[in-house]
């Protein structure tokens, strides 16, 4: 089942309701004159039962934009490192530099520096000329890229591999990365597309498992709040290696998908016990009719897609598809099974096309929503 | 009475121009940056769907204004020229990426910032609340798009109709839907009262 909203078609409105409305707006955004202004009173007299939402209406338009000044200062430093990249220390200077000269700067360059002002945090002093030069400096030995949960990046690795990092995720690679080896490790979704190369395997560390592959498209899911990691192959081979079992190797063919349990994995560490618990699976890749593309790299395309997934997991998902907390107080519900896509819908709508399918309620309180029944 | 909207507005932005051109003022240039660096970004964002690029984006718009900021201190709308230069380049990039989607006004996704919830500085319940956050978020992308760059953004019918290159009729036709659809969502305790818009039966 696809979810979807429905919009309301426009088509009850005679032409003086019309009219009442475009004036109501005009009133509040300041765009009527006195003319207009004289007809919408003779209006509103006629009609006092929309008094009590037009002042509710003129609070809501006085609501000031909440305040992201923190955010904007983030940027403002990330683009003054970006202008100090074109030889300008003086960032107020004439600059002769083509307009789109921005882009000399390799964008993981950026990216590093993002994270690591991130990372960082420190307390900076603007205008010293000798400031952004030195911060750019240190960042070409930082190799490591995060993003915060609600966003995602792309990320191109020295000998040309593509990293797609979803929301909250972690990339670190070596300086001397391309050299002998390609060696990355990863927190969290990472799509790969990696550049082929016989002599200098790629290798990606995650928290349970180590995957070598030569040259090859997949997807690594491998979040530590999750039960699971996943690697999904899309196209050529890899090899995977489960981190407490370094003998058994796991050979993936495309569209195939390894799931290994984390949990079942710590606690076999930790008793060191040789029962046989089915920690890894082998699973084919779930696919999206109409147009057969694979359900688990959507999100390099902005879409949030779910097949036979719990309501616990997709809770998950959202919570890092839209920053948002999500908590289920019933265990019903953590267990219940859906199917769906997300792409435009906000937070709020995805919340009641949930509710369309699984009848459950909600309260807001803060940044997190309680879901109950 | 002080409008909350004239923050970042027109004026403003003209006299930290002033400051920028003519006095090599560098606290005027960051405060520019920051009053408008959300707005321009999340602007650009409905349009090329990425973080990365809607932020390289307003960043290569404020090279610009470094470059040109003597004649922007000559606009009667900065803001709007703004605006335009963030809609050129992002349509732009997108172009040369060959994406479509995006290329239409209809595919911008905004969300609104204001009307989060302040029940204290509104007189109503938070039931209510909840029914306008449900009326703006069901409002179509167009719809939602031109009330945002109204309200949220600053800028005037006029500049939104050229900045989205349609009839001033349509933006004042999309506010008065906006506004009605929020309006009606309030309605409910008023139930007994006679309700103005007239459903036409078939």
């Amino acid at each position: 089942m696809y979810l979807s909203v429905v919009i309301e078609v426009e088509s009850t409105i005679t032409m003086s309701q019309e009219r009442f409305w475009v004036l109501i707006a005009k009133k509040i955004a300041k765009e009527a004159n006195e003319q207009e202004l004289i007809e919408l009173n003779q209006y509103i007299q006629d009609h006092p039962e929309w008094q009590f939402a037009i002042q509710n209406l003129e609070n809501i338009w006085e609501i000031p934009l909440p305040n992201n000044k923190a955010e904007a200062e983030d940027a403002f430093m990330l683009h003054l490192n970006k202008i100090a990249g074109n030889n300008t220390n003086d960032f107020l200077e004439e600059q002769n530099t083509p307009k789109n000269s921005i882009r000399i700067i390799p964008k993981w360059v950026y990216y590093a520096a993002a994270s690591l002002v991130i990372v960082v945090g420190f307390t900076y002093s603007l205008f010293k000329p000798s400031f952004s030069p030195a911060l750019v400096k240190v960042q070409l030995e930082s190799n490591e890229v995060s993003t915060r949960l609600g966003s995602k990046t792309q990320v191109k690795l020295p000998d040309g591999s593509i990293v797609w990092l979803n929301g909250g995720s972690k990339l670190v690679y070596q300086k001397e990365y391309g050299k002998i080896l390609r060696e990355v490790s990863l927190i969290g979704e990472g799509y790969f597309d990696v550049v082929k190369n016989k002599e200098v395997p790629f290798i990606i560390n995650t928290k349970s498992i180590k995957i070598k592959v030569l040259g090859t498209i997949f997807n690594v899911k491998a979040y530590p709040e999750d039960k699971q990691t996943e690697t999904s192959l899309i196209k050529g081979k890899i090899e995977v290696t489960i981190k407490n079992r370094p003998d058994n190797k796991i050979i993936l063919s495309p569209n195939e998908k390894l799931i290994v349990e984390n949990e079942l994995i710590e606690a076999q560490n930790k008793r060191k016990s040789i029962e046989l618990i089915p920690a890894v699976s082998i699973n084919k890749l779930k696919f999206i009719s109409p147009d057969s593309s694979v359900a688990e790299n959507q999100w390099v395309e902005n879409k949030l897609v779910f097949r036979d997934q719990t309501f616990e997991e997709l809770a998950l998902m959202m919570e890092r598809w839209y920053n948002i907390k999500l908590e289920i107080q019933s265990t019903s519900l953590k267990s219940t099974r859906m199917n769906g896509n997300f792409e435009k819908e906000t937070i709020d709508q995805a919340i009641e096309a949930l509710k369309l399918i699984i009848p459950f309620k909600t309260y807001q309180k803060g940044n997190t929503i309680i879901i109950y029944q | 009475m002080h409008s909350s909207n004239s923050v970042g507005g027109n004026e403003e932005i003209k006299d930290l121009l002033v400051a920028i051109a003519y006095n090599n003022d560098q606290s005027a240039f960051r405060s520019l940056f920051i009053q408008l660096h959300g707005k321009l970004k999340q602007f650009s964002f409905s349009i090329v769907r990425s973080e990365e690029e809607a932020e390289d984006i307003v960043s290569e718009l404020f090279v610009l204004i470094v470059q040109r900021k003597e004649q922007l201190c000559q606009l009667e709308s900065p803001l709007y020229y703004f605006y335009t230069t963030v809609r050129n380049m992002s349509l732009n990039l997108l172009k040369k990426q060959k994406r479509r989607a995006g290329l239409s006004m209809d595919q911008w996704q905004v969300q609104l910032n204001s009307i989060y919830f302040r029940p204290d500085l509104l007189m109503i319940t938070e039931e209510m609340v909840l029914k306008i956050k449900m009326a703006v978020n069901s409002l179509p992308n167009r719809c939602r798009l031109i009330f945002k760059l109204i309200k949220e953004d600053g800028l005037k019918y006029k500049e939104v109709a050229e900045l989205l290159d349609i009839s001033i009729k349509t933006v004042e036709a999309q506010m008065a839907i906006a506004m009605r659809r929020m309006a009606q969502s309030m309605q409910v305790d008023l139930q007994s009262k006679p309700i103005l818009e007239k459903r036409v039966k078939k």
